[in-house]
């Protein structure tokens, strides 16, 4: 976008960029200081209590795309396109319950592979990596991408610059302080975002009732009021089973279950997704309010943006900088520090290195995140724009690992055979029906073959798992 | 059959002071973590 169409004149955006990277830069080293053993970097101690435990949960949930994409949801799919994203919480609360578990089986847990190493053996293992890694760096990739594209959008910044500086700035406060000033600075991310969406969503309502919003809905898109909207029902089940296969699997949230001090893991995700759960619709609703405000939108992505900028003015623009900026970082921080570990602890530790000490891993850790970043910059420097579809394709991915999660946490029947036969025999079928018929219905089919394989594979099976073992993971 | 005003104001107005209590009430979890030196 050129600059005359940015919202923010660049000189502002550059301002506000500096700004908040001294300051998140200056608390990861100042955060990084306590950091002794990869114990230290990778899981904060394990110390981490309630208040800084929801903040967390909820703010790496909270990613650029709920602040941009809840309002265009809203204004393709109206009511129902807040709804279902606001189903996306049902990811944290269902974690809930099983962080506590994972903390009470393995208490000297590092990573979410530990977890298929111990439970179902190498092969589940690899299979496991490779689907995660593949997921993992796909959003990371996506949001480093987002940031430049949003950083250019609203500010005029070059792509190219604002991509490399956001990423430049989460690699080093996470190299520098690790999980707890990733944890440390979503803290303050959350308050900024939640406080920011409420300011803008208080002004919108300034200067348009709800009243005169359905007013003018109901006369020039009835449909987004339609309580039978065929496609938003559809998206309603797409969202629920990406957000559960997600938060289920991913290491960004069973690192903050291993991080969490005993006790509080299950209280601070249920937190974490009540804190989440109103976000969709606080941000999303103005995307409906652009009818009666009388403002253009020549592209659904940008309109957040353009109705906050009309109602508010610069400041408003200024607020929508600093709300996506954050909600970037505290994703992209999130992302970088649990694909880390993954790698430390599964490849370098478990493949490479068995005897390495704790401050060796300590600095492996680093590396590593300097490397993914490394990765990511070089990934998003050409801007190609076709990621968002990538991250569906991981749909089926995630979608075939929520029953190997699930069944192995809590069932001592639940066996190898079923979770690698379920990994593949659902992410291969989930695929073949993404092409075949469609997105919306690849990660509902992939979860259903597996939980189908899995569930037969149990019910068959005369082995039962001893808990024990998974406390092996130290 | 639509989605009333009514509903739509419960949404609204709903989300935006769940929002404002999610974040008093964080402010407050912080501070009391901070008295109990239960921070992290």
């Amino acid at each position: 976008m050129s600059v005359e169409q940015a919202l923010l004149p660049p000189w502002l955006g550059w301002t506000l960029l500096l700004g908040f990277s001294v300051l998140w830069i200056g608390l990861g080293v100042y955060w990084g200081r306590r950091n002794k053993s990869f114990e230290d970097h990778a899981l904060a101690g394990r110390n981490i209590g309630l208040a800084l435990g929801s903040a967390t949960a909820a703010a790496t949930w909270i990613t650029s795309n709920t602040t941009m994409l809840a309002p265009q949801m809203a204004l393709q799919l109206g009511v129902w396109g807040m709804l279902a994203y606001s189903t996306a919480s049902l990811g944290l609360f269902l974690f809930a319950p099983m962080a506590g578990r994972i903390r009470q089986l393995m208490p000297t847990g590092y990573t979410s592979g530990d977890f298929f190493r111990l439970r179902y053996g190498r092969v589940a293992w690899g299979i496991f990596l490779a689907f995660t890694l593949f997921y993992s760096l796909t959003w990371l990739v996506s949001m480093a991408m987002a940031g430049g594209i949003l950083l250019n959008t609203l500010s005029g910044i070059p792509y190219g610059w604002g991509m490399s500086v956001i990423l430049a700035v989460c690699v080093a406060y996470t190299m520098r302080g690790g999980l707890g000033a990733v944890i440390g600075t979503d803290f303050i991310q959350s308050l900024i975002i939640i406080i920011g969406i409420v300011v803008v969503g208080i002004a919108v309502l300034a200067h348009v009732g709800v009243e005169e919003i359905h007013a003018n809905l109901s006369r020039e898109r009835p449909e987004l009021l339609n309580v039978l909207f065929p496609a938003a029902l559809m998206a309603i089940f797409n969202n629920l089973l990406f957000g559960l296969g997600e938060v289920f699997h991913n290491n960004v949230w069973w690192s903050r279950a291993f991080a969490f001090r005993e006790g509080v893991a299950g209280k601070a995700f249920a937190l974490g997704g009540l804190i989440w759960f109103p976000i969709p619709f606080a941000a999303g609703f103005i995307a409906l309010a652009s009818g009666a405000l009388d403002v253009p939108v020549p592209s659904a992505d940008m309109v957040g943006p353009l109705v906050v900028a009309k109602v508010l003015g610069l400041g408003g623009a200024v607020g929508i900088f600093v709300i996506v900026f954050c909600s970037l970082a505290s994703s992209i921080d999130s992302l970088l520090a649990a694909t880390s570990d993954l790698l430390t602890e599964d490849v370098y530790r478990r493949l490479l290195r068995p005897s390495a000490s704790p401050e060796t891993l300590k600095a492996s850790a680093q590396w590593i995140t300097l490397g993914l970043g490394l990765f990511t910059w070089l990934v998003c420097l050409p801007r190609i724009g076709t990621l968002a579809s990538v991250l569906f394709f991981a749909g089926p991915l995630v979608g075939a690992m929520i029953w190997p999660i699930v069944t192995g946490l809590y069932w001592r029947r639940a066996t190898p055979t079923g979770a690698v036969g379920g990994m593949l025999l659902g992410a291969g079928i989930g695929l073949v029906s993404y092409f075949a018929i469609g997105f919306y219905v690849a990660s509902l089919v992939a979860t259903a073959v597996s939980m189908v394989w899995v569930l037969a594979c149990a019910l068959l099976s005369r082995s039962r798992f001893d808990w024990s073992q998974l406390r092996e993971a130290s | 059959m639509t989605f009333s005003s009514s509903f739509l104001a419960l949404l609204v107005y709903g989300s935006l002071g769940w929002c404002m209590f999610t974040a008093l009430g964080l402010a407050a979890l912080l501070i009391r973590d901070i008295r109990r030196g239960e921070i992290w």
